[in-house]
C-alpha cells in the first residue's frame, strides 16, 4: 500500500498544475412529474469529472474551475445542460422523457458507445417498451417485426417455438449464412437450428431438394423478450466491422435489464390469451358431379352415404381449429443500493398451438448484478437459465404422404377419419396417413436446458480531469443441451401393416458451448475547446463447440420408444469445432460535437479458414457533421442537421466443414464401408468479405419533435462462397468456392413525430420505409438455379447481372437459359407505422407493417390441386379461356407454365395492438395496477393463396425462404393482461 | 478535490490479461475434420483395412440413388407408374404429359446419374490408394489385380447404367481426375469404351489368384472369388455386346459367364438390402394397396398370356387414380424393404443367348425361349420361327421376365420400337433419353 501512495503522489506531482478555484455544485433532479430521478449522470462538459444522483435525486459535484457547464443525462430522457458558477451553484433540473430517442447511447466500438446525436451510422434500436410492452411476443425475434428499417424478418412456419430468418439490408450470402450475429450482454449467442431427423419418416430430402426440411426452431427463441432492455441492430459492415469475421449478416446486440439503486420494485404480470389460425383456406365443396369427375369417382358410394348421414367435415378446421390457450406469468424484482444493484426476472409460459398436442412451455430465470467494489473497480454479471419444451407437430414437405399438411391435401370432406367413440382412428383411404391420428399420436418435441452467463470487469486505471484509462475484461458462455424427441408409434396408419418403418423413435441430443472473452483498454480524452478522443485497443477470442448425436430406431417393440426397444437402429453424429482469435483497435475523435470521426481496424483469424493462422483485416471509418453546431439556423424549428458517412468491412465464414473432403460411412451386410462425400472441399477456403458504404442525414425540426432520417447504402459482398455445382461425372455434386460477388443497394427512411404533447394527451407516431435491391455482380461459375425443388416448380437463379433471389420457372418465351422470370423473393419495399397514444390513464399502441411485393413459391396449393381438394378448385378465374376450374387449370400448367405457383407475397398486417388502462393510485394504495388487451396479427390483408405469404419450407438456410410446402399455419393471438407494480 | 486514481493492482491485471489474451491470439492449431476420415489420408496413407472400407463403401454406393433409375426407366418404359401426392413429376414430365418436357435438373434423372459417378469416384479412389500404397502394404501383383479388376468392373457397370439413361447424348468415360474430366463420347464410342473396360477387368481378374484380398457382402455370394466374379463380368460383356448389336461376341462372352439354362433363374449377384441397423433399404419398395403406390401400367396384365406365373409380379389392389392415370395392380417385384435388386441374373443371360442366336441359330433361340416359357408355366413357343417373329417373342419374354428391372425401355429403344409402348393420355410422350444433366451442359 505504501508503494501505491508513493505512485499516487508521483502522478499527482507530474500531472498537477490546475487552477485552484473550485466550488461544489448541487441540486435535485426530477422528471416532468417531479418524481426524483435516481442515477442520472452529471458531468462537467469537456472533462471526465462526474457523479450520479442519489436515491432522492440529489447530486453534488466538485467543480475545479470557477464556472462550468454541467451535463445531465439519463437513459430514456432528453439530456440537459446548465451553466454553473461559484455564485450560482444550486441547480434543480427537470428532465423530460426522450420519446424521440435522440439521446440514447448507441454502441460504436466493442467497448465504447456514443450518443445517437453524434452517431455516424444508421444504427437501429428498439427499447423494452416496444419489445415486450405492447403484446406478448412469442419469441424475441417475433418482437422485432417491422420495428427496424432495413431489416427483413420472416417466420419459417407457425409452429410453436418459433423458427425465423433474418435478412439485414438484403441477402448477404448465397450458400453461407445470411443470419446475423447475436450478442447478449457481451455474450455470443448460439442461434443454430438443429434438425430432429424427421426426414427418416418424411423422406423430404429424397426428391428434388436434398436440403433439410425438418424445420426446427432457431435457438434465439430461447431468450425471454421480457428481460430485454434494448435491442440494437448493426445492419451492415459500416457499423459491424468491429465484429469482423462473424458480422457479414449484421449484428444484433441485446442488452438486458439491470437493477437501479433505490427502492426495490416488484412487478407481477399475468396474461391469458387465445391463438387461432391466421387465414383458414376453407375446403372444396363436393357435389356428385364433382366426385364423379375426380380421382375419387370410385368412392361415390362413400360420398352419397356421407351426405345422407350428414358427415361432411371441414378437415382444415378439424386439424387447425384448436383454440390455443396462452398463459404467460412474469415476475420482476429490481433494486439495490449505491454499491450493488440487482435485477431478477422470471417467466413462465404455457402456450398451446392451433394443432392439437402442439405448444410450448418455457421457464426462464435471469439474475443480473452490478457491483461497485470501490472507486476504481466495477463488475457486472448476467446469468440466465432457460428451460423450454416445444411440441411442433409434423409439417412441411414430405415424399411419403405422412406429414399432416400433405395428408390433408388429398383428403376430401366426405372422407370419414374422425375417431370412433373409443378413440380409435379409422384408416384414411385418401392419403398415406390419417392426419388427425397423426396429430393425436406423434411426438415432435424440442427440449432445451440452457445457461447463458457472463460478466465484465471495468477497472479505471487512470482517471484525471481531462482523461481516463479504463480496462474492460469481458467474458461469457452460452451452454445448452437440446433434446429432440420425435416418436412415430407403430400404431399409426403409416407405420402399421407393413407401411413405413413399423414405428420410429428419433432421439437427438445436442450439446453446444460457446465461450468468448475479450480485454480492452479504453483511453478517453476530454477537451472543452479542442478535440476529445476515445482510443481503444483489445483482443478477443471465441470458441465454438457443438456435438449432435441423433439416434434413429425403427421396428419398435410394441409401444416402446427407447432406442434399444427396436429392431433397427441408426446413429449419426455431427460435430463442429471452431476457434477464432482477433484484435481490435479504434480511434474516435470529437471536435466540440461538430465533427465526429472514427477509424478502426479489426483483425481476425479462425480455424475455419483454409489458412488457420492468416489474419483477415476489416477496417472501418466514419464521419458525422452536426451542421447545427456550426451554424445558427436562426430558427427554433430547425434544431438538428447531421450529415453522416460510414465505411466498413466485415466477413462471413464458410460453413463448417467446407475445407474438408470427407468420407461418410455406409454399412452393407453388417460391415462398415466408407463413401466419398458429394461435397468437394476447398482447402483454401477464405471468408466472404463485405464492404459497405453508407450515407445519411438526420434532421430535427420543431424543437426536435419531428425527426427525419435518411440513409443510403451500398453493400458489396465479394469472395462469395458458393457450393457451386461441379460436373456430376466428377463424382462430386458441389464444391465450395469463393466465386461470386453481389451488391445490395438500399434506402431507409425514418420519420418520428411527436404529434401531440399535452399533460393529458400524448401521441407519438413513427413511420419507417425501406427498400433493398440486390444484384449478383460477378459470377465465376456458370449461372445455376437453386433453393427450390425444380425449375418448373419455381427456383432461384444465380446469374450475373440479376438479383440473387430472382424466381424463375418454365413458360412461354423463355430467355437464353430456357427460363422465364416470374418475380423476386425480395420485396419492392417495406413500410411500418408505429403509434403510441396516451390519454389520461389509457395507453394505446399499434404497429402496422406493409410489405409490398416480393414473390413466394406456393406449392401447398399445388399439392391441394393434385389431391383435388383445393378450396378454389372449382372457381373459374384463372383460366384465360374461362373453361377450367382453378384447380384443374393449375394442374394443367404443371411443367408448362410456372406462373400459377409463383404468387405475390405482399401483405399488410396489424402486427401489434395493445390497449392498457392504469388504475388510479387511489384504487390500491402503493400499487400501480394496469389492465389491458393486446393482439398480434389481428388484421392481415394479402392476396396470397395460402395460410400466410411469410413462410420457408427450408428454414433459415441461405436463400431459400419464400418456398411453401404445407407448413404449420401461422396464427393470430389475443391476450388479456394484468400488471401490478409495487 | 481533483485526483488521479492509479491502482497498481489494476495495472498488473491489465498486463496479465493482455499478455494472456494476446498470447492466445497468436496461434491456432489446425483442426482435423471431426466428422469423418479425409480423402487425403485414404489416398496417401491407406492400410489394408482402409482398402476394405473403400471396397465395402463402393458396394454400398452401388445400392444408393438407384431407386430413381428403376422408377424413371420403369415409367418411361411403361412398365409402371409411381403415384405419390408429394411430387407431380412422376405422372407429369416423365410421361411427357401435355406440353411438359424433361428437366435437365430433375432429380429423377440427375440423382441416378450423379449416384453412378459417385460410385465411380469411390472406385477411382480405390485404384489410386492401391497404386500409391502397394509397396508400403506389400501387396502382391495378384492382390493388386484383384482390387483393380473389381474397381474396373464396377466402373463399367455404373457407366453403362448412366449410358442407358443418356443414350445418344453419350457419356464421359474418363473421369479419373475430377479437375480434368475426359470428353463426352458418342453412344457407340461409350459402349466400346465400356466393353474395353470390362475386358480389362476380366483380364485382371484372370490374373488375380484364387481369392480376393477383400470380402464382399452376401449380395455377391457365389461371385466372391476372382474367377466367379469374372463370370459376372463376362455376363456384363454379353449384355453390352447385344447393345452393340454384336450377337457373335455376345455368344462368346456368355460361354464364360454364369449362364445355366437349367439353373435357378434368379442366380446372380445383387444389391444387398436390409432393414437391419444402419443398412441400406430397398427404396423402390412401396407398401401394397396404399395411396402412395408403385402400380403396374395396365397393359402388363392385359397382355400377359394365361397361365404365365409372372402375373405374380403384380398384385391386385383397390383401384387407384391420379392425374388421369388408373391402375388396379401394385408392382410387387420388390415386396419388402430388404428385397434385393439384381445386377444381373441367369434369366437375363438365357434371354441374351436367345437374342444372340436369332438370325444364326433360330432353333437354339427357340430352345432358350422355351426354357424361359416353361419355367414360368407356359407351353413351348408355337409361333413362326422367322427372325422377326422370334424377335417379337424374345422381347415379350424379356418384358415379363425382366419386369420392373430397368430393361423394357432400353430393349424397345434398341429395336426402334419406342412408338409401340402404350400411351395412356392424349399428348403423352415416350422419351428416347434423359437430357444431359444441367451441370454437364455448362
Amino acid at each position: 500500500m505504501k508503494k501505491t501512495r508513493l505512485w499516487l503522489f508521483f502522478v499527482l506531482m507530474t500531472c498537477g498544475g490546475w487552477v485552484q478555484a473550485q466550488f461544489t455544485a448541487s441540486g435535485t433532479i426530477t422528471d416532468a412529474e417531479s418524481n426524483p430521478l435516481v442515477g442520472v449522470t452529471v458531468s462537467i462538459r469537456g472533462t471526465a469529472i462526474g457523479t450520479v444522483s442519489d436515491i432522492d435525486g440529489k447530486y453534488e459535484l466538485n467543480v475545479p474551475t470557477s464556472s462550468a457547464t454541467l451535463e445531465f443525462s439519463y437513459l430514456g430522457y432528453s439530456s440537459a445542460t446548465y451553466a454553473v458558477t461559484s455564485g450560482e451553484n444550486h441547480i434543480n433540473v427537470s428532465l423530460s422523457e426522450d420519446v424521440t430517442r435522440m439521446e440514447e447511447v448507441v454502441v460504436t466500438g466493442l467497448a465504447s458507445s456514443v450518443k445517437r446525436t453524434n452517431l455516424a451510422n444508421s444504427v437501429a434500436s428498439v427499447p423494452a417498451s416496444e419489445i415486450s410492452g405492447i403484446t406478448v411476443p412469442t419469441t424475441t425475434e417475433a418482437a422485432l417485426y417491422g420495428k427496424f428499417t432495413g431489416v427483413n424478418i420472416s417466420s419459417n412456419s407457425g409452429a410453436p417455438g418459433g423458427g425465423m430468418s433474418f435478412k439485414l439490408r438484403g441477402t448477404t450470402s448465397i450458400n453461407g449464412s445470411s443470419q446475423p450475429l447475436f450478442i447478449i450482454d457481451g455474450i455470443y449467442l448460439d442461434n443454430s437450428s438443429i434438425k430432429p431427423g424427421l426426414n427418416a419418416v418424411s423422406k423430404a430430402q429424397a426428391g428434388g431438394a436434398t436440403t433439410n426440411q425438418d424445420n426446427p426452431s432457431n435457438r434465439l427463441a430461447d431468450i425471454d423478450p421480457n428481460d430485454i432492455e434494448k435491442i440494437e441492430i448493426l445492419k451492415g459492415a459500416s457499423a459491424a466491422a468491429i465484429y469482423g469475421s462473424r458480422a457479414s449478416g449484421g449484428v444484433v446486440i441485446i442488452t438486458t435489464k439491470r437493477g437501479q439503486s433505490g427502492k426495490t420494485t416488484v412487478r407481477l404480470s399475468q396474461s391469458v390469451g387465445v391463438a387461432s389460425i391466421l387465414n383458414p383456406q376453407g375446403v372444396r365443396e363436393w357435389t356428385e358431379e364433382r366426385v364423379l369427375g375426380s380421382n375419387f369417382a370410385s368412392k361415390i358410394d362413400l360420398y352419397r352415404q356421407s351426405v345422407t348421414n350428414g358427415q361432411i367435415h371441414n378437415y382444415e378446421d378439424e386439424l387447425f381449429g384448436n383454440n390455443g390457450k396462452l398463459y404467460n406469468s412474469r415476475i420482476t424484482v429490481s433494486g439495490g443500493n449505491d454499491q450493488t444493484q440487482f435485477y431478477v426476472g422470471g417467466t413462465y409460459k404455457d402456450e398451446e398451438g392451433i394443432v392439437r398436442n402442439t405448444g410450448i412451455q418455457k421457464e426462464s430465470g435471469r439474475v443480473n448484478l452490478n457491483h461497485k467494489f470501490n472507486d476504481w473497480l466495477d463488475a457486472s454479471i448476467s446469468t440466465n437459465y432457460i428451460h423450454s419444451s416445444a411440441d411442433r407437430g409434423f409439417f412441411n414437405n414430405d415424399n411419403t404422404g405422412t406429414t399432416m399438411g400433405v395428408a390433408l391435401t388429398s383428403t376430401p370432406s366426405f372422407a370419414q377419419i374422425l375417431p370412433d367413440a373409443n378413440g380409435n382412428f379409422p384408416k384414411n383411404d385418401f392419403a398415406a396417413s390419417n392426419f388427425l391420428e397423426t396429430a393425436a399420436k406423434i411426438t415432435n418435441n424440442e427440449e432445451v436446458n440452457r445457461f447463458i452467463g457472463g460478466g465484465s470487469l471495468t477497472a479505471r486505471i487512470l482517471s484525471g480531469q481531462h482523461h481516463n484509462l479504463k480496462l474492460i475484461l469481458n467474458g461469457g458462455a452460452d451452454y445448452y443441451n437440446l433434446n429432440t424427441t420425435a416418436i412415430f408409434p407403430n400404431s399409426l396408419q403409416f407405420e402399421r401393416d407393413g407401411n413405413g418403418l413399423n414405428g420410429v423413435s428419433l432421439q437427438g441430443s445436442t450439446k453446444n458451448l460457446i465461450t468468448n472473452m475479450s480485454a480492452f483498454l479504453v483511453f478517453s480524452h476530454y477537451a472543452l475547446n479542442g478535440i476529445s478522443s476515445v482510443t481503444q485497443f483489445g483482443v478477443s477470442q471465441g470458441d465454438f463447440n457443438r456435438n449432435t448425436i441423433l439416434g434413429t430406431a425403427s421396428n419398435l417393440v410394441g409401444s416402446q420408444t427407447n432406442l434399444d426397444q427396436s429392431g433397427t437402429r441408426d446413429l449419426d453424429q455431427d460435430r463442429l469445432l471452431q476457434h477464432d482469435r482477433g484484435f481490435f483497435g479504434q480511434e474516435e475523435l470529437n471536435y466540440k460535437d461538430k465533427v465526429i470521426a472514427t477509424v478502426g481496424l479489426r483483425g481476425d483469424k479462425s480455424s475455419n479458414n483454409g489458412d488457420v493462422n492468416k489474419f483477415y483485416y476489416y477496417p472501418k471509418a466514419s464521419i458525422a457533421l452536426n451542421l447545427h453546431e456550426f451554424f445558427d439556423f436562426g430558427s427554433d424549428n430547425l434544431n438538428q442537421v447531421k450529415l453522416r458517412a460510414a465505411y466498413g468491412q466485415s466477413g462471413n465464414f464458410a460453413k463448417f466443414g467446407s475445407k474438408f473432403t470427407t468420407f461418410t460411412s455406409g454399412i452393407i451386410d453388417g460391415k462398415p464401408g466408407i463413401e466419398i462425400d458429394a461435397l468437394l472441399g476447398n482447402a483454401n477456403v477464405a471468408p466472404e468479405r463485405q464492404e459497405e458504404l453508407e450515407f445519411g442525414a438526420d434532421i430535427g425540426l420543431l424543437k426536435n419533435r419531428l425527426l427525419f432520417d435518411i440513409t443510403y447504402y451500398i453493400k458489396t459482398v465479394s469472395d462469395l462462397l458458393l457450393e457451386a455445382n461441379v460436373p456430376w461425372s466428377s463424382g462430386f455434386i458441389t464444391r465450395v468456392t469463393n466465386a461470386a460477388e453481389l451488391q445490395n443497394k438500399g434506402v431507409e427512411l425514418g420519420l418520428n413525430y411527436e404529434v401531440i404533447r399535452t399533460s393529458d394527451l400524448h401521441w407519438n407516431t413513427r413511420v419507417g420505409w425501406w427498400k433493398n435491391k440486390a444484384e449478383v455482380t460477378k459470377l465465376l461459375v456458370p449461372s445455376y438455379t437453386t433453393g427450390g425443388f425444380a425449375d418448373f416448380l419455381g427456383q432461384f437463379r444465380i446469374k450475373e447481372g440479376h438479383s440473387p433471389t430472382e424466381i424463375i420457372g418454365v413458360g412461354a418465351n423463355p430467355d437464353a437459359d430456357g427460363y422465364v422470370v416470374y418475380g423476386d423473393a425480395e420485396p419492392d419495399f417495406q413500410m411500418s407505422w408505429f403509434n403510441t397514444i396516451t390519454w389520461k390513464n389509457f395507453d394505446l399502441a399499434f404497429l402496422w407493417h406493409w410489405k409490398k411485393g416480393g414473390q413466394a413459391i406456393n406449392l401447398s396449393t399445388l399439392l391441394f390441386d393434385l389431391g383435388g381438394t383445393t378450396h378454389d378448385y372449382d372457381k373459374i378465374d384463372l383460366d384465360p379461356a374461362h373453361v377450367l376450374g382453378n384447380g384443374p387449370y393449375r394442374v394443367s400448367q404443371i411443367g408448362v407454365n410456372s406462373d400459377v405457383m409463383i404468387e405475390d407475397a405482399s401483405y399488410i398486417r396489424l402486427r401489434e395492438v395493445g390497449l392498457y388502462y392504469t388504475l388510479p393510485e387511489s384504487f390500491l394504495k402503493d400499487v400501480k395496477l394496469k389492465v389491458g388487451f393486446s393482439g398480434t396479427n389481428l388484421i392481415n390483408i394479402f392476396k396470397y393463396n395460402s395460410y400466410d405469404p411469410e413462410v420457408s419450407n427450408f428454414g433459415s438456410d441461405g436463400l431459400s425462404s419464400q418456398v411453401e410446402v404445407n407448413p404449420f399455419p401461422s396464427s393470430k393471438r389475443f391476450d388479456f393482461h394484468i400488471v401490478a407494480e409495487f | 478535490m481533483n485526483k488521479y486514481i492509479f491502482s497498481i493492482r489494476s495495472f498488473y491485471l491489465t498486463i496479465t490479461a493482455i499478455i494472456l489474451l494476446g498470447f492466445s491470439a497468436c496461434k491456432i492449431d489446425e483442426i482435423l475434420d471431426p466428422n469423418g476420415p479425409s480423402l487425403e489420408a485414404i489416398v496417401n496413407n491407406a492400410s489394408r483395412s482402409d482398402l476394405q472400407l473403400v471396397v465395402t463403401g463402393t458396394e454400398s454406393l452401388l445400392g444408393k440413388q438407384i431407386n430413381f433409375y428403376y422408377f424413371t426407366t420403369g415409367i418411361i418404359g411403361r412398365d409402371l407408374y409411381l403415384f405419390t401426392s408429394a411430387d407431380p413429376r412422376y405422372t407429369g414430365e416423365i410421361l411427357g404429359r401435355a406440353e411438359s418436357v424433361l428437366d435437365n435438373a430433375g432429380f429423377y434423372g440427375t440423382r441416378p446419374y450423379s449416384g453412378r459417378y459417385i460410385t465411380i469416384r469411390n472406385t477411382n479412389i480405390l485404384l489410386e490408394a492401391v497404386a500409391n500404397n502397394a509397396t508400403k502394404l506389400s501387396l502382391t501383383t495378384e492382390e493388386v489385380n484383384a482390387y483393380n479388376g473389381f474397381a474396373h468392373a464396377i466402373q463399367a457397370y455404373e457407366l453403362h447404367l448412366a449410358l442407358n439413361m443418356q443414350y445418344q447424348n453419350g457419356i464421359r468415360v474418363d473421369v479419373a481426375d475430377p479437375d480434368h474430366l475426359g470428353p463426352f463420347l458418342t453412344y457407340d464410342a461409350s459402349l466400346t469404351a465400356i466393353q474395353s473396360l470390362l475386358e480389362t477387368a476380366a483380364a485382371e481378374l484372370g490374373a488375380a489368384g484364387t481369392s480376393f484380398p477383400f470380402t464382399l457382402s452376401s449380395g455377391f455370394s457365389g461371385f466372391n472369388t476372382p474367377s466367379s466374379f469374372r463370370q459376372f463380368v463376362k455376363g456384363l460383356q454379353a449384355r453390352i455386346a447385344i447393345y452393340q448389336g454384336d450377337k457373335n461376341a455376345a455368344q462368346g462372352f456368355l460361354n464364360e459367364s454364369f449362364i445355366d439354362v437349367a439353373g435357378d433363374l434368379y442366380a446372380g449377384p445383387f444389391r444387398h438390402y436390409s432393414s437391419a441397423s444402419g443398412e441400406l433399404i430397398n427404396e423402390v419398395y412401396r407398401t401394397a394397396n396404399q395411396s402412395e403406390a408403385l402400380v403396374a401400367q395396365p397393359s402388363y396384365v392385359a397382355d400377359i398370356e394365361p397361365g404365365d406365373d409372372r402375373i405374380s409380379k403384380v398384385a391386385s389392389r383397390d383401384t387407384i387414380a391420379l392425374d388421369g392415370l388408373t391402375s388396379t395392380y401394385d408392382v410387387v417385384v420388390y415386396p419388402t424393404l430388404s428385397s434385393p435388386i439384381w445386377f444381373m441374373r441367369n434369366e437375363e443371360l438365357i434371354l441374351i443367348r436367345a437374342e444372340a442366336r436369332i438370325g444364326t441359330n433360330n432353333a437354339g433361340a427357340v430352345d432358350d425361349l422355351n426354357a424361359i416359357r416353361n419355367a414360368h408355366g407356359l407351353p413351348d413357343y408355337s409361333g413362326a420361327t422367322d427372325d422377326a417373329s422370334l424377335t417379337d417373342e424374345m422381347l415379350k419374354q424379356r418384358r415379363y421376365s425382366l419386369y420392373a428391372e430397368g430393361h423394357r425401355w432400353v430393349d424397345m429403344r434398341r429395336y426402334g420400337r419406342l412408338n409401340q409402348l402404350p400411351i395412356d393420355r392424349v399428348g403423352d410422350d415416350v422419351w428416347q433419353e434423359l437430357p444431359r444433366p444441367v451441370t454437364e451442359v455448362q
